[in-house]
């Protein structure tokens, strides 16, 4: 193991391999990544890998859509197959209030420069046949959204990475950092201590823990999220369908798997990664009548991992006020995959060059929530 | 929704023994089974088992079964559900799924004991998944549970015992068995049982393996081929069978995905079959409420599986009641001793030692007259002679008359170290190649083992080469330090080992080619595939599962898990029970949406 890094980057998620990519190909030498498991291994490694740019608030439509043309030009610049698919986001509205929020959130969206409209009852009737729509008023849809995989993603920044000469370490915690007069000096792990100046915090689920090793407080809660997975079926969704009211998003992966989760109300703040029957359950009631093909399909797995929620369901990537060099790009709720391109190219340039240029992170500090707090809506 | 005492998970000998304990101390037991009627492997069983008389040696496997099903009826507090599939451990239930209602329920015991026995292992070559191929249990299950023929002509893989008894039980129903391809040199399973195939005329082919089952809708034949010195197949050994299923049975995996599910702790003990629950000697696993009993806890017997379901079935009345028949609990645990106490069993008992078990056996495994210790260091032969047969070479041969079979021939040999000089000619004398030579070297961390070795060619000094335990499985490489060859034919290679393996490395062998066969069926990756992953870098199983989706077919990896991390050992140098088993998610059985929608007996929430 090295000896001295010129960033130390906690986490080896995508968050932290995209950083420590984007660090390596601006020209960073000395770039770590430490992994206290293997990558992916974290929320990343459960994930959805949905990337969607129909958000409420605006800094985060500009940063999904950033990221999307990251996602658009990822495998000639990477060169690396993730199964990106770009085939929309349908966003269901079942209510009035829904459809208010979704004509709203067109508007500002379009004016961020999205592709994005309102499609009628009919139209999605038209286009999606395979969805019971009793029941449903409108939908938003932006053909530019998709999804990707996830592990192949992080896979992929990782090699990258290495190739570039980072070096990633799986396997290994970041146990401690040393301060001292408010500038890091090093890194203890369980594997050896590594002297820096410069630390970020990718730790995704574990971001408050790895804040408090240099003594700085986040304001960040992890909550269980389950997901689950069927029989592979053929190809029958394009778009990642999604509604907030009825709490459910489903995908199919390019194996054909059908794949699809829910939030819950009243999960606790955890590191529980156990999955319970009480989520099949809903999920199995709840979704056939939908989706009646997916009735008599069978459920292959079911896992859970964490969403890492700041106060507002929106991420907090900033440089800590009390220890000089310490950044962290954590609270990525459910979100936190589609972004990752984004917050890795801003943040690389924030410890290059001293501010994130040409990305827009200005919305995410860590000190917004003194006063309201706005949160984000379209949420699972 | 149900909150019984006791849910038994199995309704195998282990599981239905230790229901007969809960139910007769008065606890609320529910039984849950996969299989249309109750006994587990026992329904299959048409042949009589060995055994203890207390536990129904002689008798033929259905009719144990019978037998404990009539003990469980007398109860009103039992509840049986056949046919019916735990879908997995949750923290908020176990849930069940009844196959032909298709409908699920859920339970909420007090205590568990998960009795679900093994699954069998799978076999890597050209056209696995050709229909026709089949597991042995599966074939079993056709004939003798539905009286259905799995096909007309069969090759038989594999000669242990699971392989020679099914292909008796084949001929029995009037199926064609065209062979029994071994490739290891000699049968695995019993003698009697291999006597009673061979006395049928079926020829059993050793040093042969299935290179490649033939046809392209199903089985229309198979080729096998003979096999060399490093278990490679010999392509102009190659020819063709006309059969129309291959029957696989190469072993048993102990099917542990639910107690791993619960949180209990699983260890790799190759002896015991692979993963294992660790669990202490009243049956009780690392998880809160939850005991394991028979085949799951290690491959072993009937026999032992019923004791051990006796055992765990009176721990949990223990734990209930706060107090069981403690008399009968440590009568069935010297039974237990008395029962893997014979020359058999010493490989369990390897096991069992791994587990943390005092399992000092007062059977003494080498017929040494004096203190093992006492000659560490010196080379010497270990006799690993404990069957009863008429022979003697190895006394006649001894120059120093170190070693005594006796005045009955039929007598077990004895050696005495004193006398031995360590010249290593009883090794190669010996018909049934039971006698190895050992020597701890100075290092203090490595042995010198002599093999008898009766391949060609012969390998050589310097050669590396896999090390292999009494069962053929590997278990680590090492180099060859020396051959003789040997005017007897038998010749003696020496290997260097490490000194913690030195009591089980018993047989040398290469690495088998099989780029092509399929590892992992349900997304049809083969050898080559994983290998090439392993070679970019992808050296933790869970990373090589999400690269490649290893194990994330329909079967949850119980096929392929093993296999991957076996090429992922080999490939990384690290042993098996290095390697991290990753994770073994629910549900276990694949289960439709519709199915756990429709639950029975649960309030709506
Ligand atoms: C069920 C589910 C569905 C989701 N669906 C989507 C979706 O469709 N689209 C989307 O964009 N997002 C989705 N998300 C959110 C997304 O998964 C996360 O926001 C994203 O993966 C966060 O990436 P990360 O790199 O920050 O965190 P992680 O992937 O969790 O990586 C953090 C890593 O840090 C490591 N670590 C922690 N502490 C230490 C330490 N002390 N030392 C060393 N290493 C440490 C952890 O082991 C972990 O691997 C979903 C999340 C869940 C749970
Ligand atoms: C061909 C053959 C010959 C044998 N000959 C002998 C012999 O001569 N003498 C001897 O002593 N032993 C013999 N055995 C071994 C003996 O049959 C087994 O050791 C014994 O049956 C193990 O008992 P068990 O209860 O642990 O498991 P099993 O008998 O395998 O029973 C396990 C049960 O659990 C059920 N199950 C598994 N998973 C689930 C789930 N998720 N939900 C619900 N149910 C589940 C299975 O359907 C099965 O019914 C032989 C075995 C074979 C295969
Ligand atoms: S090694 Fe030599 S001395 Fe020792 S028992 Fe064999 S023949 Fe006798
Ligand atoms: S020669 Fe071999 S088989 Fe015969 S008694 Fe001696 S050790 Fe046993």
């Amino acid at each position: 193991m090295t000896e001295k890094a010129s960033v130390v980057v906690i986490g080896g998620g995508i968050v932290g391999t995209a950083i420590a990519y984007y660090l390596t190909i601006k020209g960073q030498r000395d770039v770590v990544v430490l992994e206290k498991n293997y990558l992916s291994s974290g929320s990343t490694g459960r994930c959805a890998g949905g990337i969607r740019q129909q958000w409420s608030e605006p800094s985060n439509v500009r940063l999904a859509m950033r990221s999307v043309r990251h996602f658009e030009s990822f495998k000639k610049e990477l060169g690396a197959d993730i199964e990106y698919v770009q085939g929309g986001y349908l966003l269901l509205a079942f209510d009035e209030e829904e459809e208010t929020l979704f004509r709203n959130n067109v508007e500002m969206q379009k004016k961020e420069g999205l592709e994005v409209s309102i499609l009628s009852v009919d139209e999605v009737k038209k286009r999606f046949p395979y969805i019971v729509v009793d029941d449903v008023k409108s939908a938003s849809f932006c053909p530019t959204d998709g999804h990707a995989n996830p592990h192949l993603a992080n896979f992929a920044y990782a090699r990258a990475a290495k190739k570039n000469g980072a070096w990633i370490y799986t396997h290994t915690r970041a146990l401690g950092i040393d301060v001292e007069n408010g500038q890091i000096t090093g890194v203890e792990t369980d594997r050896g201590y590594i002297k820096t100046g410069v630390v970020v915090n990718a730790a995704g689920g574990f971001s408050r823990q790895v804040g408090l090793l240099a003594g700085v407080d986040i304001p960040t809660e992890s909550y269980r999220h389950q997901i689950m997975v069927t029989e592979p079926l053929e190809h029958i969704l394009d778009p990642m369908i999604i509604s907030f009211s009825r709490n459910f998003y489903m995908r199919q992966t390019v194996s054909g798997n059908i794949m699809m989760g829910q939030g819950d109300e009243d999960e606790k703040p955890s590191f529980n990664h156990d999955p319970s029957w009480r989520f099949l359950t809903q999920m199995s009631k709840k979704m056939p009548g939908l989706f009646p093909f997916l009735e008599k399909v069978r459920v292959l797995r079911h896992w859970a991992g964490l969403y890492n929620m700041s106060p507002d369901a929106q991420p907090i990537i900033d440089k800590a006020e009390d220890v000089s060099d310490y950044y962290c790009a954590v609270g990525f709720s459910g979100h936190g995959f589609m972004l990752a391109p984004a917050v890795g190219e801003g943040l690389a340039d924030w410890i290059i060059d001293g501010s994130p240029k040409e990305v827009d992170l200005s919305n995410l500090g860590l000190d917004r929530f003194t006063g309201e707090v706005k949160r984000e809506k379209n949420v699972v | 929704m149900h909150s019984p005492d006791l849910l038994v998970i199995g309704a195998g000998p282990a599981g239905l023994s230790a229901a007969v304990e809960a139910a007769s101390a008065g606890l609320d037991t529910v039984v849950v089974d996969e299989g249309v009627t109750a006994g587990g492997q026992l329904v299959k069983q048409t042949h009589k088992f060995f055994g203890n008389e207390g536990f129904f040696a002689s008798v033929r496997g259905f009719e144990i079964a019978r037998s404990l099903l009539e003990e469980l009826v007398d109860f009103e507090n039992v509840e049986i559900f056949q046919e019916s599939s735990v879908i997995g451990v949750y923290e908020d239930g176990i849930p069940v799924l009844h196959l032909p209602s298709d409908t699920t329920r859920l339970f909420r015991p007090k205590r568990v004991v998960v009795a679900t026995g093994a699954s069998e292992k799978f076999l890597q070559f050209e056209n696995n998944d050709l229909p026709g191929v089949y597991g042995a249990g599966a074939v079993q299950t056709l004939m003798n549970q539905f009286g259905i023929m799995p096909g007309k002509n069969v090759l038989m893989i594999g000669s242990g015992n699971i392989g020679l008894i099914v292909s008796y039980q084949l001929v029995q129903a009037g199926v064609n068995v065209k062979a029994i391809v071994e490739i290891a040199d000699r049968i695995g399973g019993y003698e009697v049982h291999a006597d009673k195939v061979k006395r049928l005329g079926i020829p059993v082919l050793l040093k042969h393996t299935v290179t490649r089952a033939l046809g392209v809708e199903s089985v229309e034949g198979a080729e096998i081929c003979e096999v060399d010195e490093k278990f490679s197949p010999i392509p102009s050994t190659a020819r063709e069978l006309v059969v129309d299923t291959v029957c696989i049975a190469v072993g048993l995996n102990p099917s542990v995905e639910l107690i791993a599910q619960a949180g209990g702790q699983i260890r790799y003990v190759a002896e015991l079959g692979g993963y294992v629950p660790v669990r202490d000697e009243d049956m009780r696993a690392t998880a809160e409420g939850f005991f394991v009993a028979g085949d799951v806890s290690g491959i072993e017997e009937a026999t032992t599986a019923m004791i051990e379901g006796r055992i765990a079935g009176l721990s949990v009345v223990r734990d209930l009641k706060g107090s069981t028949d403690e008399n009968k609990v440590s009568r069935l645990k010297k039974e237990l001793v008395g029962f893997r106490n014979g020359p058999i069993s010493a490989r369990v008992r390897e096991g069992l030692q791994k587990l943390g078990f005092d399992v000092s056996s007062g059977e003494s495994r080498t017929g040494n007259l004096n203190n093992p210790q006492k000659y560490r260091g010196k080379l010497r032969p270990i006799i690993e002679c404990f069957e009863a047969i008429p022979c003697n070479p190895c006394e006649t041969s001894c120059p120093t008359g170190a070693i005594v079979v006796g005045g009955n021939i039929n007598d077990v040999p004895v050696i005495d170290y004193d006398k031995c000089n360590g010249c290593g000619i009883c090794m190669t004398k010996c018909p049934g190649l039971a006698i190895f030579m050992l020597q701890e070297l100075p290092d203090e961390d490595s042995a010198l083992i002599g093999i008898p070795y009766e391949f060609i060619p012969l390998p050589s000094k310097g050669d590396q080469v896999h090390l292999l335990g009494r069962q053929g499985e590997m278990l680590a490489e090492g180099t060859v330090q020396r051959v003789f060859r040997s005017p007897h034919k038998t010749n003696s290679v020496y290997v260097k080992t490490p000194l913690e393996l030195a009591d089980k490395v018993r047989s040398i062998r290469p690495v088998l080619q099989e780029d092509n066969a399929f590892v992992c069926r349900c997304e049809e990756l083969t050898v080559s595939d994983i290998e090439a992953a392993i070679d970019e870098g992808y050296t933790d199983f869970e990373e090589l599962r999400r690269k490649l989706r290893i194990s994330m077919g329909p079967c949850g990896g119980r096929t392929c898990r093993l296999n991957a991390l076996r090429i992922l050992s080999r490939k990384t140098g690290k042993s098996i029970e290095e390697l991290s088993f990753g994770v073994l998610r629910p549900p276990s059985i694949p289960s439709t949406l519709g199915s756990i929608a429709r639950q029975k007996g649960a309030e709506d929430d």
